[in-house]
């Protein structure tokens, strides 16, 4: 190690500094409500050999997995300068909605690293406004594909040719390049302060550092052959519950998953790329190290990630992926905590596990600006689940999610719909020493017709407690008072009152005898 | 002459503005059981001076507001809202508290669940769809006054769009509980986004009987002395009275910091800086903010010990890195300044009074960028001993010797420093490069030269007295009340005289609250859809021109105009405003155009033989060529090699790189 204490320290914000920078013009300059208040994005730096330096995640999803994007540009030997465009989910991507840009950095004549830019879009294209199709059954019902491809005016024209809102989807993509190109003028400045050669020298210092300290909180958790099963509800065209299957052994500092056992991939769209399954598994990780350990290479390094080609988290192509990003990523990391939970590992309880996704769309509104049709598109936090020597957080969005919600003023303000109640779900939490966190209630009245779709998990199968916890409460949507089955699309008339309630969260530790609540 | 007070956690800091353009400054121990003991200690030293000239105003900044809501120590609120609404407070907006720690909660709400009251009764966005009983009004009452609650906070859904049914309540609740304060969400911020507003107006009831209690007392005294007025800073950078103040309490959450971005203001605008980043480094914490084009940036979204507070305020971002944050190497083998500090007690090792271990202060004594033979403003004497002693126990990763060990203390600090400078301006669409830095605070000046370079700005400001900038800010501060008001129009089609409607409340009761002040009037707009909005100076009612400024102020903060998107006005405001007057700065009563000495220190790891000049007696048009140290009564600014400083007639020192 060449570093010293000083200098890790000082590089490690230099290089943190770059990446924030790049997410806060990401944030403030893209246009759509999505990008800009639910954040739902990310951007990162990475070395010239593709690991990564520096990321700003403002959602857990995102972390770690834009390691496959870098990977899929530096297979097309890109020249310093270029930028690079792609969503395929099979080479470098997501989901499709998640579009990411890679540049590649030119220091000195030179690729002297890549800035990274992710940004889930709200349209690209498909056979349903918003791209998130609960019914689709391959990748080309859900959007457009693009490969990794130079990003070139004429591909942004074929791209902006085949969605339907062109105007917000250019203005985000420029905000995605601005924060790439900020990121690469910013690095080009750091080598001229610091040298190059000291700036790639702390690069990988600093993958070193933030490995050192992984291992060593992982050394702390050594444990083999934990396993766990767990289940999605259905894949939006058959309500078959389908398994997620896991087995964890933590040695030598590295964390392993393995999902052999998983089921293969489902006809709809839960199914995601690995790149998923080990955003979703870093994030297990992350909660196990200091919160101050850098996100970067070096972390990763001490993960691996395995699954048989052809299952559900390792989907192939052609599979359908949208809600692969949204729910299975989530119980992708459930799973992963009940195995440790189960090896009696001191772990969070399960929480609510789902992210109670609900659309609302129609056409042609009283001459009340939404005459071209409308989508509303809303996910919904329920309860955290218990740590032992803490109750779960109650009503917040838990495991790969954090986005915000739409305040009650806004969503009536600019939608034909009426929030009847909002409130916390009391009782729904896990019992325990350690309560779990309670979900959420939220009525909506339709004052228009109008579609409404829910893609959500936890009916069923509740989030499990840790420790001799109990089980939070299962999750429900009514229409009418009528529950429905978790995923469904269903029409509303005027009057028509949807309520949903999220589940509560798993329990830690054996309720004590006259415990309080 | 007028007076600035600026109540700190450690020391009471005074500025006078004599008629004659002098700066007067006294600095006394602040006595925290009841700061206005230390404030009257030292105004009665200053009026006590012979000739001293009358007070005709004293302006305040207080820390009572802020302390009460990191403290928990306001009233016993009972919040009124909708029914179905009750746990609005304890929703939040849905995101967790942080993204990796599964344990971590929120800080609860002011209000105890048991203490809110669900109202039958509901407002849309296009009016009344329940109303609001006289029965329910009557069982409102009597719930409330069962709880016997200190004050009342009333927030119901849409009240900023029609405020017929919390008017009710309040006056129901008034007449019912005289003696009771009663906060409502339309008169305390009259916004759409109903946890923002419900949560500012708890904050209201909250603060409002102790801020009154406080204000009231104040005053009291202030009159007993033949003072002329007292005026109160508010978060926004500019002063009320007592009584206005009193009444906007939760507008005083940021009353002690908004007086230090004041100062900044001025002591720019007397050097011709308009544009500023402002670093404010203190003993437990560092705040970064920013004057753009000579106005301190105001934000409408802060949260003050984790609770929102949507009020206009002086854009703070603070990082841990003060004076006494503490250093430690981690497992992995890092250095880490903070967020650890050893506060005012025991303070740094080298303040020998119990602290052993080693703080920022610490590396800078070491350094030999701090005097061990003056003492400081609290008659505290440096030891350079118990420095090196707290310092060696980081061990050899941290340094082969004390020196090196100091060194990259400062330099983590700045590192941390310079990330929040960063932060600062970014998320703002500003670039720091064509902005000047201007630290202040005692230790301020030490850091200003290292994190120019990191952010690669030219021009470094250090201010006359910084570390009393902020009593300084409030002397001369401007009189100023925020209006706001709901609108939420499509800009096309927009009829200039609905406008012109619009804004006509908002100027009559800014016109009654200053009179004679100007009254610019200012459009929170947004792209349709969007959920951020920019603030747009309205000087016309013409859509068109409004458009413009919108397209014009959107592409410079965030670099393009929206491509054809709808434009809406959301919110109006207009800022009451009277200036307060530019201090002349009598920079030609100081006649210092030597150094008072050579001392040997470190800068960067390098040892090197500086020049010391008295920061406060530094004559106009003096340059000094780094190395040197700047060193003032109250704080000490570091001149490192490759700057060089101009004194300017203000008495400001301009560093610029050579």
């Amino acid at each position: 190690m060449s570093l010293d204490a000083v200098g890790l320290e000082v590089m490690g914000h230099a290089f943190a500094s770059v990446a924030e920078e790049m997410g806060l013009v990401l944030i403030h300059s893209a246009v759509s409500p999505n990008i800009r208040e639910r954040r739902d994005c990310s951007a990162a730096l990475f070395d010239a050999a593709g690991e990564m330096i520096a990321q700003a995640a403002h959602i857990p999803v995102h972390l770690g997995a834009l390691h496959e994007s870098v990977a899929a540009v530096r297979a097309l030997s890109p020249a310093p300068g270029e930028v690079f465009i792609l969503n395929d989910p099979y080479a470098g991507g997501s989901h499709l909605p998640d579009i990411t840009l890679v540049g590649a950095v030119e220091v000195d004549g030179a690729v002297g690293g890549y800035g990274v830019v992710r940004a889930h879009h709200s349209d690209v294209g498909g056979m349903q406004a918003g791209s998130m199709p609960a019914g689709a059954r391959d990748i080309f019902a859900e959007g457009v594909v693009v490969p990794p491809l130079l990003l070139t005016p004429e591909v942004e024209r074929f791209l902006l040719a085949n969605v339907r809102t062109p105007e917000a989807r250019r203005a985000d993509l420029a905000a995605q390049r601005a924060a790439v190109e900020r990121g690469a003028d910013d690095l080009r400045a750091l080598a001229a302060r610091h040298g190059w050669a000291v700036l790639r020298e702390a690069a990988r210092d600093l993958q070193a550092y933030a490995e050192r300290r992984a291992r060593q909180a992982l050394a702390r958790v050594e444990a083999t052959g934990l396993t766990a099963t767990d289940w999605l509800e259905g894949d939006g065209v058959d309500d078959r519950d389908l398994a997620i299957q896991v087995r964890v052994d933590i040695r030598d500092g590295v964390f392993h998953a393995d999902f052999t056992g998983t089921a293969p991939a489902a006809r709809g769209n839960v199914n995601c790329p690995l790149a998923v399954a080990r955003s979703a598994v870093l994030f297990v990780v992350r909660t196990l190290l200091p919160e101050d350990v850098p996100t970067n290479g070096g972390v990763t390094r001490v993960v691996r990630v395995t699954a048989p080609e052809g299952c559900l988290v390792h989907a192939r192509f052609p599979s359908a992926v949208a809600a692969g990003n949204v729910e299975t990523s989530q119980r992708i990391a459930d799973t992963v905590f009940l195995a440790l939970a189960n090896g009696g590992l001191s772990v969070p309880a399960q929480g609510q596990g789902t992210m109670n996704n609900v659309t609302f769309g129609g056409i042609g509104v009283r001459g009340s600006g939404l005459e071209a049709g409308w989508t509303y598109y809303e996910t919904m936090g329920g309860g955290q689940g218990a740590s032992p020597g803490a109750h779960g957080p109650s009503g917040v969005h838990v495991g790969m999610s954090n986005t915000r919600n739409t305040p009650v003023e806004v969503l009536e303000m600019e939608y034909p719909l009426r929030i009847r109640s909002y409130g916390v779900r009391r009782g729904s939490g896990g019992a325990g020493k350690w309560m779990g966190g309670a979900g959420v209630t939220r009525e909506f009245e339709a004052l228009a017709p109008m579609d409404a779709s829910f893609l959500s998990e936890r009916r069923r199968h509740a989030p499990c407690g840790a420790g001799g916890g109990g089980a939070g409460a299962p999750g429900r949507t009514l229409v009418n008072g009528v529950p429905l089955p978790p995923k469904v699309s269903t029409p509303l008339a005027p009057g028509d009152v949807v309520r949903v309630e999220t589940p509560g969260g798993g329990g830690w530790g054996q309720p004590e005898p006259g415990g309080e609540r | 002459m007028r007076v600035g007070v600026d109540v700190g956690g450690t020391f009471t800091d005074l500025v006078a503005l004599t008629p004659d353009g002098a700066i007067e400054v006294r600095k006394v121990a602040t006595t925290p059981e009841d700061p206005t003991v230390g404030m009257f200690r030292a105004l009665d030293a200053l009026a006590g001076a012979p000739h001293a000239p009358a007070i005709e105003l004293l302006v305040h900044g207080t820390t009572i507001a802020t302390n009460a809501l990191l403290e928990r120590r306001g009233a016993r609120v009972v919040l009124v809202t909708t029914r179905g609404f009750e746990d609005l407070l304890w929703l939040r907006r849905q995101d967790r508290a942080a993204l990796y720690d599964l344990a971590r909660h929120h800080p609860p709400p002011l209000v105890a669940r048991g203490d809110v009251v669900g109202v039958t009764e509901r407002i849309g966005p296009s009016g009344v769809l329940e109303p609001l009983t006289e029965g329910e009004v009557a069982r409102v009452v009597a719930g409330v006054r069962t709880l016997a609650p200190e004050a009342v906070a009333i927030a119901l859904l849409f009240a900023f769009r029609d405020p017929t049914h919390e008017r009710r309540l309040a006056g129901a609740l008034r007449d019912a509980l005289p003696r009771v304060p009663v906060a409502t969400g339309h008169e305390v911020l009259p916004l759409f986004r109903e946890f923002e507003r419900t949560s500012t107006t708890t904050v209201e009831a909250y603060l409002r009987p102790k801020v009154s209690t406080y204000l009231e007392r104040l005053d009291g005294g202030v009159r007993k002395r033949g003072i002329g007025a007292l005026r109160v800073m508010t978060s926004s950078g500019g002063t009320r009275a007592p009584a206005a103040a009193a009444a906007h309490a939760a507008s005083l959450a940021l009353s002690g910091p908004a007086g230090g971005v004041v100062g900044a203001r001025l002591v720019g605008a007397a050097v011709g800086q308009s544009d500023l980043l402002t670093l404010d480094m203190g003993g437990t914490s560092a705040d970064a903010s920013l004057v753009v084009g000579g106005a301190p940036l105001a934000d409408g979204g802060s949260t003050v010990g984790g609770v929102p507070l949507a009020l206009p305020a002086v854009l703070i971002e603070t990082v841990s890195a003060g004076g006494g944050s503490i250093a430690r190497v981690d497992e992995g083998g890092a250095l880490r300044v903070g967020p650890e500090s050893a506060g005012a007690v025991p303070g740094p090792a080298c303040y020998g009074r119990g602290g052993e271990r080693p703080t920022v202060t610490d590396a800078c004594v070491a350094l030999g960028w701090l005097d061990a033979d003056s003492p400081l403003a609290d008659e505290v004497r440096l030891d350079p001993a118990a420095a090196e002693r707290a310092l060696r126990q980081l061990g050899p990763a941290a340094g082969s010797d004390s020196a090196r060990m100091a060194a990259g203390i400062v330099a983590v600090a700045g590192a941390v420093m310079a990330r929040a400078l960063k932060r600062v301006s970014v998320a703002r669409g500003l670039d720091p490069r064509r902005m000047a830095l201007l630290p202040f605070g005692g230790a301020g000046g030490l850091f200003g030269c290292q994190l120019a370079e990191a952010l690669g700005m030219g021009t470094i400001v250090i201010p006359p007295h910084p570390g009393a900038l902020s009593a300084l800010g409030l002397a001369a501060a401007d009189e100023r009340a925020d209006l706001l008001a709901s609108f939420h129009r499509p800009l096309d089609g927009l009829e200039p005289r609905a406008l012109a409607l619009a804004f006509g409340p908002l100027l009559a009761e800014g016109a009654r609250q200053i009179p004679g002040g100007a009254l610019p009037r200012f459009a929170d707009c947004r792209f349709a859809g969007q959920g951020y909005e920019v603030t747009i100076p309205v000087d016309s009612d013409d859509p068109a021109r409004i458009r413009d400024a919108f397209l014009a102020a959107h592409r410079r903060r965030y670099g393009h105009a929206g491509g054809g998107l709808a434009l809406e006005i959301v919110n109006l405001r207009v800022v009451a405003l009277r200036e307060g007057p530019l201090p002349r700065f009598a920079g030609e009563t100081r006649t210092g155009r030597r150094p008072v000495g050579p001392r040997a220190f470190v800068v960067r790891g390098e040892r090197v033989t500086g020049s010391v000049w008295s920061l406060d007696e530094l004559a106009a048009g003096v340059t000094i060529q780094g190395p040197a140290i700047l060193a003032g009564r109250d704080a000490t600014a570091l001149v490192e090699p490759g700057w060089c400083g101009t004194v300017h007639a203000s008495g400001a020192v301009l560093l610029v790189r050579t």
